[in-house]
């Protein structure tokens, strides 16, 4: 530890901090405009200066690092005059907006001019006034109010690894731009207008709609994607204005997905009262008849439960309470991702922090589109590539990352047994022994040289598999994911405090739904197959849109169109078209509730905004409907409720009530020993279904914004490698039957592999494994 | 030639295999960018948009990256000058020496401003910083070749002579 | 090498072969005793002895900072398991300067002998030349003495058939005064905007791609041929204690003679402008001097007399720097002097630090109107915040540059600037 004098007070700090941050670490203020903790050290504001005992000029605090007993001032009359200068250089050129720019008011200009600043300037010269560039719809720019602390420039490098915005001409000519085609690349770009200290780049969405102090600030877990980070939302009234990271959230930042859903909230997709289909119309009517309505099509019938893992815990466990006591034969499933529902040998859930995904020596990331799947997830992938450290990835296609992974090897789905068997024989190479790894390499024939990277990862120290959807996804997924348990217990990886061991899950909650769902759950493809069978007479959805979202939309459709529906969510969708009753359920930013993240982490949101409707919170409707039935009410009140969560999931008992952080694990399974089968008759392409960050969830696909920046970065609806298929027109043939599609060429996809959008157009390609194509195919 | 062809601007395979040469005296092909865009400058005269698209995917660098470095340094242009590029120092030792009053010479005889380029495209005059060779107070640099000492004689026997065609 | 190894007889070090016709040809060179040394230095020299030997010799950096060479050299580490790298500094962008220019054109296998030499000390692999984009004549000549030596096996692997090897590039810039600055050249070498960096990491610790680098100017590394044939002793025996050795000044301005020349540290600035440089175009007495180009305060007439040192250029008041004398006499306008020179940096400021981006442009903008007789007396008091406020707050020197004329010209001549106000006019 090095010891030194701020002010004359003697505080210990790490060696190697920078004065500036024994200053904030100690409660000494001094100002800065281009600092910031998740970026480099820029250093060109000149606004930290600090004196420091024997040095003959003032030091840049920011970039200074401190020494043994040094003395540091951060007021004197010197200091005073030379912060007065920097504003007056500073507002030389910045135009006199503040009435009419949104920053005011949390502006770290206005408040260091108060504060610092000389009450008037002195230059009488021409002003400079810069010209905007469009930068897409989520930030809007005034760069004549830009004071060049660049801190979007880095940004743009580091975090985003867009490099899109760039610092041109040199001298007070110097004006920072963004090159774009339509809009900024990155997933993460609304934070621009967060960082930005003055009103040069702000939020566009809520731009000119309200001022920093008339907003309520609620504390709030966004919902958008397992991560499930903390945020702030902003309302004024009842009307959601902006959504900002917490600033004691585990993450500094959010995506644009989770930063930019709120306009669903008002918007028309919205169920917000209760209503019954009448001919093709769905009308409102009162909750008691629209509940009647409900139960006269469900009671006694032989129900499916299809629900989104997206609730509330409470939420969730209210489903379960409804089917324990009114629908105890019904199947019920939540997964719209999962082909294979035989148990993993490591169930959905990081057993690591991102934090130590971000620190360990090792990263594999196996099949996933983690950009767009876990943005933040990515962006701490990126900040550890920056940083010289690892990451490798294996998967059917190069998907786009804003960094460069380490180690690259593009696969088809169809080969994954092989790479793990490949792996399998490296680790046995190198002494590295689990039991049963030779009888699960020996059921399979081929061998993947994907494989060595995967190996060659396992030999570090510490490190950390992130299996995705592709593998999830997969037909045969229960035995890949035990084959990489076996891997992984061999190498060291699966023990306790060092487990590597990361399914990537399908939703929030997933640690809860194991509990919970465990002994009932099945895939949605075999309910989907179950109604259109026969064996059901009706179905309930719950959040769940199985046309928007997952593998099913051609299932889903079929079975859809026959069954009455009782459609329970707070997003109406394209999936309504079969609803013949809806009953309105709160916004996740409408409830009292907890949420589990990827991690386990437990969040309990206690400022809900109210409701714009007549909607409720997912649990009492599930009571309700309960009551209606004729069953007993479990829970009338939130408190006994939560009773039941802590008897159905023990690992949450006493939550609600903890001091600190609540950190819930991840599930194992010894038994879930499966060896690969053997591939059925396949088409010769595999097909995966691609994500779109921007179209996924029925809350992004009711935001206007989102579905604004979706079509801006839309990539072809069918994409293949030009070795396996030319660009253009061509018939393929699946369970579905032959259909025509445009097929787009790129690069950076595995040969041999179909990729298709998820958009309603190539959609119902998604429910198949493999197809095959008129003229082509490798 | 077809009438459709593509009129982005490409560099010749001489000059392809140049940079590739160079591009592996450095640690990294971005510290080639500077002396690429000199050879883009040299083949097409200036570095427009479409050369700094190049430049960029030649070098697999963000477009943004190039832009930053045109637009930061002097000799890089982004617009067309003339055909002959007169270059007149006017720092401490030319301007102690009579430069100012060769620019005022060289504007009044060629008809245009500091800056600007005759309308036949033949001459762009304007004012630099120290050109490093003040001994030779007044500088001009035509086309960067120095000529030290020059005086409003020396400048019009130049002027003349490239108009009727000879070199500068 | 012709030069005296009696070091009272030393008048001359780079420019000692400058005269020779075709001295940059490669076997013109070797005739007058280029490489002649490289072998026994390559041979039976070593880092440390290498490194000693420049220590004693007492050589400060040519470029302008005065830095003490082989500690510079010394400051770097070894066995960091990264490559090091020399980088030579001939962006020569100071004005009043132009002496590196005459090294690289007439003798640039003197520079390119010191390179190697510096090379082998530092255990470099990989060597450039920043050259400024402006020189393209002499990075031609650079080019055509670098293959020539590369032929003859000076340069490339296994030099003269020993295990060491180096490479040489020059590399040139695109105009931009800033990339003189050690970190800034590295920046541009790197293929970025010039904007320099903070310190620490220092570039020898952490420079070129966060390697341990080496930046010496050219005039530095041409030195170092014969402070190893001769010995660092040697070296330090000529000029003054603490200003060892000649040093060549670039002389320009209202005198006679302008141009490059080589004298023992300790000549008199009237020695070396009477008597070299032919003495002043009008008058006898200097209104003004700028001993180590613009961007150094103003010497005086009352200094004409001071001994051309560093010590002594500092205690009265200003920096021997690069060398470049800027010399104004009576006839000249200081005023408008400085307000061109303010254009300078507001031209070349790279934009980086808020006192020097905006406090450049304020600063020349003010002086327009200033020199156009459109000033008022509060301008003189802006001049003065503005220039003081960005001195020595700013990640490089450019501001402290810019902000010397200012306070030189208001020090010493504030009756020319009040003269040209708008209410001396009424």
């Amino acid at each position: 530890m090095t010891a030194l004098f701020i002010n004359d007070e003697e505080v210990t700090v790490t060696p190697g901090t920078s004065i500036l941050e024994a200053c904030r670490q100690h409660g000494a203020d001094v100002p800065y405009f281009c600092y910031h903790p998740e970026l480099s050290v820029a250093a060109n504001c000149r606004m930290c200066l600090v004196e420091v005992e024997g040095w003959p000029k003032p030091a840049a605090s920011c970039c200074t690092p401190v020494a043994e007993g040094m003395k540091v001032r951060t007021e004197s009359e010197g200091l005073e005059k030379d912060r007065q200068m920097m504003m007056e250089y500073l507002l030389i050129h910045h135009p006199l907006d503040c009435p009419v720019c949104d920053q005011g008011g949390a502006c770290k200009l206005q408040d260091y001019t108060v504060e610092h600043g000389a009450s008037q300037g002195r230059y009488t010269e021409m002003k400079r006034a810069v010209v905007d560039h469009d930068l897409g719809p989520f930030i809007s720019t005034c760069m004549t109010r830009c004071i060049h602390c660049t801190r979007c420039v880095r940004f743009a490098d580091e975090v985003a690894g867009t490099g899109d915005m760039g610092v041109l001409d040199r001298g007070d000519h110097m004006r920072i731009d963004g090159i774009v085609d339509d809009c900024l690349s990155s997933e993460l770009s609304g934070s621009l207008g967060d960082i930005c200290p003055v009103g040069a780049l702000l939020d566009k969405p809520s731009h000119d709609v309200s001022r920093p102090w008339e907003v309520t600030r609620h504390k709030s877990t966004c919902t958008q994607c397992p991560q499930g980070c903390d945020i702030t939302i902003e309302s004024r009234g009842d009307e959601v204005i902006r959504i900002r990271p917490d600033r004691e959230g585990v993450e500094p930042w959010i995506c644009d997905r989770g930063r930019y859903v709120y306009d669903a909230f008002r918007s028309d997709e919205r169920i917000v009262e209760p209503k019954i289909r009448q001919g093709d119309v769905l009308n409102s009517v009162s909750w008691d008849d629209a509940i009647g309505r409900a139960v006269e099509l469900l009671k006694g019938k032989r129900v499916g439960i299809l629900f989104s893992p997206f609730w509330s815990v409470e939420g969730l466990t209210a489903i379960r309470l409804l089917q324990d006591s009114s629908f105890r034969d019904a199947k019920v499933a939540f997964d719209l991702h999962r082909r294979d529902m035989r148990q993993f040998a490591f169930e959905e859930g990081l057993a690591m922090t991102t934090q130590q995904i971000e620190d360990v020596d090792q990263v594999v990331v196996l099949g996933s589109d983690l950009r767009q799947r876990l943005p933040v997830l990515m962006q701490r992938l990126r900040k550890r590539i920056n940083s010289g450290k690892p990451v490798s990835r294996i998967g059917a296609m190069n998907y786009r990352t804003n960094t460069h992974p380490t180690h690259d090897a593009l696969i088809r789905p169809r080969d994954w047994p092989a790479v793990i068997a490949r792996a399998m024989d490296q680790v046995t190479e190198m002494g590295k022994l689990a039991a049963g790894m030779d009888e699960w390499r020996g059921a399979v024939k081929e061998r993947h040289e994907a494989g060595k990277l995967l190996a060659d990862a396992l030999m570090a120290d510490s490190c950390a598999l992130l299996v995705g959807e592709e593998i999830r996804s997969h037909a045969d997924a229960a035995s890949l994911i035990y084959g990489l348990d076996l891997l992984m217990r061999a190498c060291g990886h699966a023990e306790e405090g060092s487990d590597g061991r990361n399914l990537i899950p399908e939703g929030m909650n997933a640690q809860l739904l194991s509990s919970v769902f465990g002994d009932i759950r099945t895939s949605a493809g075999e309910l989907f197959n179950a109604a259109a069978n026969g064996e059901l007479d009706a179905m309930i959805l719950v959040g769940s849109d199985p046309l928007g979202d997952g593998l099913f939309p051609a299932e889903a459709k079929q079975a859809m169109g026959r069954l009455p529906t009782v459609q329970i969510g707070a997003i109406a969708g394209e999936i309504s078209q079969f609803a013949d009753v809806q009953l309105p359920a709160a916004a996740y930013s409408e409830v009292e509730g907890s949420f589990i993240n990827m991690e386990g982490r437990v969040r309990i949101a206690g400022q809900p905004l109210s409701s714009i409707g007549s909607e409720r919170p997912l649990w009492k409707v599930m009571m309700r409907l309960v009551q209606v039935m004729g069953g007993e009410v479990p829970a009338i009140n939130l408190d006994e409720l939560r009773s039941h969560v802590a008897r159905l999931a023990p690992q949450l008992d006493g939550a609600w009530n903890a001091e600190g952080e609540i950190v819930i694990g991840t599930a194992r399974n010894k038994d879930a020993v499966f060896l690969p089968s053997k591939a059925k008759k396949q088409g010769k392409l595999d097909v995966v279904s691609r994500y779109s960050l921007y179209r996924e969830g029925a809350w992004a696909r009711a935001s206007e914004l989102l579905t604004d920046a979706g079509r801006r970065h839309a990539l072809d609806d069918v994409i293949a490698h030009p070795d396996t298929l030319a660009a253009g027109e061509h018939t393929i043939r699946s369970s579905a039957g032959e259909q025509k599609f445009n097929v787009g060429n790129r690069t950076n996809v595995t040969p041999g592999v179909l990729f298709v959008a998820k958009r309603g157009v190539a959609g119902d390609l998604s429910s198949e494994l493999t197809v095959d194509v008129d003229g082509g195919g490798v | 030639m077809s009438a459709v062809e593509n009129t982005s601007p490409q560099f010749s395979a001489e000059r392809l295999d140049e940079i590739k040469a160079l591009v592996a005296r450095y640690p990294a092909a971005r510290s080639a960018l500077l002396p690429v865009l000199h050879m883009a400058q040299e083949d097409f005269g200036y570095l427009s948009m479409d050369v700094q698209k190049l430049v960029a995917e030649t070098l697999d660098l963000h477009l943004m990256a190039v832009r930053e470095v045109v637009t930061f340094y002097t000799m890089f242009r982004e617009k067309p000058c003339g055909t002959y590029l007169l270059e007149v120092c006017t720092n401490a030792g030319c301007m102690l020496n009579g430069a100012d009053d060769l620019v005022r010479h060289l504007c009044d005889k060629l008809d245009i401003k500091v800056g600007q380029t005759t309308p036949d495209g033949m001459f762009t005059v304007t004012e630099v910083e120290c050109a490093g060779a003040c001994a030779g107070a007044p500088v001009v640099q035509v086309n960067n070749v120095y000529h030290e000492k020059a005086t409003a004689e020396s400048m019009d026997a130049l002027i003349t002579q490239v108009r009727a065609g000879g070199d500068a | 090498m012709a030069i005296s190894s009696d070091p009272k007889k030393v008048t001359r070090i780079c420019f000692d072969r400058i005269e020779i016709p075709n001295q940059n040809k490669l076997d013109v060179a070797r005739e007058n005793g280029a490489y002649k040394f490289l072998p026994t230095v390559l041979k039976t020299f070593d880092a440390d002895k290498i490194i000693d030997e420049m220590k004693t010799s007492g050589l400060r950096g040519r470029g302008g900072a005065g830095f003490p060479t082989g500690l510079k050299w010394s400051f770097v580490p070894r066995n960091t398991g990264k490559p090091t790298y020399l980088l030579c500094n001939a962006d020569e962008g100071e004005p009043g300067t132009f002496k590196d220019r005459d090294i690289m054109r007439f003798d640039p296998h003197l520079l390119i002998e010191g390179m190697i030499m510096a090379g082998f000390a530092l255990g470099v692999k990989d060597a450039y030349i920043y050259i400024r984009g402006e020189f393209l004549a002499e990075a031609n000549v650079l080019n055509e003495a670098i293959a020539e030596a590369y032929a003859a096996n000076l340069l490339g692997e296994k030099i003269l058939g020993t295990d060491y090897s180096m490479n040489l590039t020059v590399h040139r810039g695109a105009g931009a005064y800033v990339c003189g600055e050690e970190t800034a050249l590295i920046e541009s070498l790197e293929g970025r905007a010039g904007r320099p960096r903070f310190k620490p990491p220092f570039p020898a610790v952490e420079g070129f791609y966060q390697c341990p680098t080496v930046v010496n100017n050219v005039e530095t590394l041409s030195t170092v041929p014969a402070i190893l044939e001769h010995g660092g002793e040697w070296h330090a025996a000529i000029g003054r204690p603490n200003s060892a050795g000649c040093k060549l000044f670039s002389v320009s301005g209202h005198v006679n003679k302008p141009g490059n020349y080589e004298v023992p540290m300790g000549t008199t600035l009237r020695d070396l402008i009477e008597n070299h440089c032919g003495g002043l175009q009008h008058g006898t007495v200097p209104k003004a001097i700028i001993p180590g180009g613009s961007s150094t305060p103003w010497l005086m007439a009352e200094h004409y007399d001071v001994p051309l040192t560093y010590d002594d250029i500092m205690e009265a008041g200003s920096f021997l720097g690069s060398g470049a004398i800027i010399v104004m006499d009576e006839t000249a306008d200081v005023v408008a002097l400085t307000r061109r020179l303010s254009h300078f940096y507001a031209h070349e400021s790279c934009g980086q630090c808020t006192p020097c981006r905006e406090g450049t442009g304020w600063i020349e903008r003010v002086m327009n109107r200033v020199d156009g007789g459109q000033g008022c007396e509060g301008d003189m008091k802006v001049l003065e915040e503005a220039a003081e406020h960005m001195a020595g707050r700013t990640i490089c020197a450019l501001a402290e540059g810019g902000a010397a004329p200012i306070l030189s010209m208001l020090k010493h001549f504030p009756d020319e600037v009040r003269a040209k106000l708008k209410e001396s006019s009424q």
